[in-house]
């Protein structure tokens, strides 16, 4: 089929830029190990309290690091896109036959996998300082968290095609990220916040994804909050891949 | 392959219109343009910057939608069968379009898979273009650490790939030495020799003039002429007359000023020390323009009936010489966004020399 046909090609092209710059690699890896490294033994002592399980602070801190790194390998996307914009790519790549959501997901794909190989990696990491694998609840957190990055990666190619400018992307990711990431408990469970706190957490769709996460982490499959969060992440996803298509489709310099 | 013989028009269009909105003003970028563009040959696109050529060429290219009219390439409707025509067509845009962080091997290799060539023919016809472009030097490297004309020889490869039917080009030569630019010169003829439609735009006088076929002239989104460049200089020849007054520049622009107000003279322009003056009748304004001289005792090196050239068909058409539009060899370059034009109808005899 064609269009499995360019999305792979497309995906190896944005996969063999980034092993070409081992530096993204490196630094996608450094940032959740500085947590687990440095944040985490902050944590030690509330364990038992509110929020924590009693010696199962890794069962929350764990989940929320991954989807922080889900996120932040997503969101990444956009810049490049402005610059391929500029450099005529992406004008060339309109004017061949192919698919469009073929062209978007070589990037989404490259993106998961680069979200995916250090998570795996942190998790295996995480185990020694006492995180408890259970791999099939894990499989399925991969499974979430990767269309969590699909939805932020495409979602950041449609707002670099859209904003056209560096500047103008930066200040938006950076100001959607710290109200994103910060309502939805990835680094402390909301749930020891105040009611309007969890108001505000409820209407962010990544809190679905990092309670779904948590869920999973424990090992807990068939609560509410997996089928929730599958269902929330699952539909951001679609939505913004519909988005991310539609704006290669009009991209204009 | 280019179907040779003859075959419909590799690119026809009728009443073609784009309008832009641009700071809450409604700008004509394309403005009713009538196209017909036989196969087999080298048609360039004419004009200065803001002209309308790039989106024009956007249009038929399937990159932007038209707001009315209609337009076929190579055989297809562009509004209606726009996966047919990128099957049929191929497209160097004016921002280049390699992908800099690949290898050119690689940028070729991903283009033929895009088409739908197999691996194999994709392999055969990427070491085809290699040798062809003589890229063989620099293919295995990323695009990054290209040259200008590495740069634009990978693109060109790119474009023609999939052998297409029209090759639309989008300001070719723009940023090339001279050396390079003679080099993709002959590739395009050679690209026409072999059947290929070649469809550029240029804002070059000297590239429109030698390398096209046919060409046509375009001004704020309308087409004022047409044909083969030696029709349309011939159809105006014997209205320029060029006159090398024996003066310093600072007085050859008074000068310039003063002839530009006889009565028969529709505008005036200094080039290279002479004045090349647009006339309604010559044999009438040659003597104005002799009484005019000799009344200041002015001495001149020459005077002729000049060879007239293709700026003197935008001067006769607008009134305003193209070089003074932005649009001569060496001058600034400007992206041709519509709402953006950079022209003002300049007043005959205000004129001033590029």
């Amino acid at each position: 089929m064609t269009f499995a046909l360019h999305a792979g090609l497309f995906f190896r092209r944005k996969l063999l830029e980034t092993l070409r710059q081992p530096v993204w690699i490196i630094s996608g890896l450094s940032a959740p190990l500085l947590y687990l490294a440095l944040f985490e033994p902050l944590l030690k002592s509330l364990a038992g309290g509110a929020g924590f399980p009693p010696g199962q602070v890794l069962e929350v801190f764990v989940p929320g690091i991954l989807t922080l790194m889900a996120f932040g390998a997503g969101m990444g996307a956009g810049w490049v896109v402005i610059w391929e914009m500029d450099s005529g790519v992406i004008e060339r790549l309109r004017v061949t036959p192919a698919s469009r959501l073929a062209l978007l997901l070589g990037t989404v794909l490259r993106d998961i996998v680069m979200f995916a190989v250090p998570a795996v990696v942190v998790i295996v990491i995480a185990i020694p300082f006492g995180f408890q694998a259970r791999w099939g609840g894990l499989a399925l957190l991969l499974l979430l968290l990767a269309a969590l990055t699909a939805a932020c990666s495409a979602s950041s190619s449609a707002l670099g095609i859209g904003l056209k400018q560096i500047g103008s992307l930066a200040a938006v990711v950076t100001g959607l990220q710290l109200p994103l990431t910060l309502l939805s408990g990835i680094l402390l469970p909301l749930s020891l916040g105040p009611g309007w706190l969890r108001v505000l957490g409820h209407l962010n769709p990544m809190y679905y994804a990092v309670e779904a996460a948590r869920d999973l982490a424990a090992g807990t499959i068939t609560t509410a909050a997996v089928g929730i969060g599958f269902l929330v992440t699952g539909t951001a996803a679609a939505l913004a891949l519909w988005w991310g298509t539609r704006s290669y489709r009009q991209a204009m310099v | 392959m280019p179907e040779t013989g003859t075959s419909p028009d590799a690119v026809r269009t009728a009443g073609l219109r784009k309008a832009f909105r641009v700071k809450d003003q409604q700008v004509e970028a394309v403005n009713g343009i009538d196209l017909s563009v036989a196969g087999g040959q080298i048609f360039g696109f004419l004009g200065p910057n803001g002209a309308g050529k790039t989106t024009t060429l956007r249009i038929l290219t399937t990159l932007l939608p038209a707001d009315a009219g209609e337009a076929f390439v190579a055989g297809a409707d562009v509004r209606r069968n726009p996966q047919q025509v990128r099957r049929r067509i191929g497209y160097v845009g004016q921002l280049g379009g390699a992908d800099t962080s690949a290898t050119g091997r690689e940028n070729l290799l991903l283009q033929g898979r895009l088409y739908g060539m197999s691996a194999a023919e994709t392999a055969r016809r990427t070491e085809e273009l290699i040798a062809a472009l003589d890229l063989g030097a620099f293919a295995g490297r990323v695009a990054r650490s290209y040259s200008g004309g590495q740069r634009r020889r990978l693109e060109v490869a790119l474009g023609i790939m999939h052998r297409p039917h029209v090759l639309f080009l989008d300001e070719p030569s723009t940023g090339l030495d001279p050396q390079n630019r003679a080099n993709l010169w002959d590739q395009i003829r050679l690209l026409r020799d072999t059947g290929t439609t070649v469809f550029l735009t240029t804002h070059y006088l000297d590239e429109a003039d030698q390398l096209s076929d046919r060409l046509a002239i375009i001004d704020h989104g309308r087409i004022i002429a047409e044909g083969t460049p030696g029709e349309l200089k011939q159809r105006y020849s014997g209205d320029t007359i060029a006159v090398a007054p024996s003066l310093p520049p600072a007085g050859l622009r008074s000068l310039e000023r003063d002839l530009a107000a006889i009565p028969s003279v529709r505008s005036a322009r200094t080039e290279d020390g002479s004045i090349r003056l647009s006339v309604t009748d010559a044999t009438q304004a040659m003597a104005a323009v002799f009484g005019l001289l000799a009344g200041r005792g002015v001495g001149t090196r020459a005077a002729s009936l000049a060879q007239p050239s293709l700026d003197d068909v935008f001067l006769h058409e607008t009134g305003r010489s193209l070089r003074d539009a932005g649009g001569s060899a060496g001058s600034v370059t400007r992206e041709d966004t519509a709402g953006s034009s950079p022209l003002e109808p300049a007043q005959p005899g205000e004129k001033v020399p590029a």
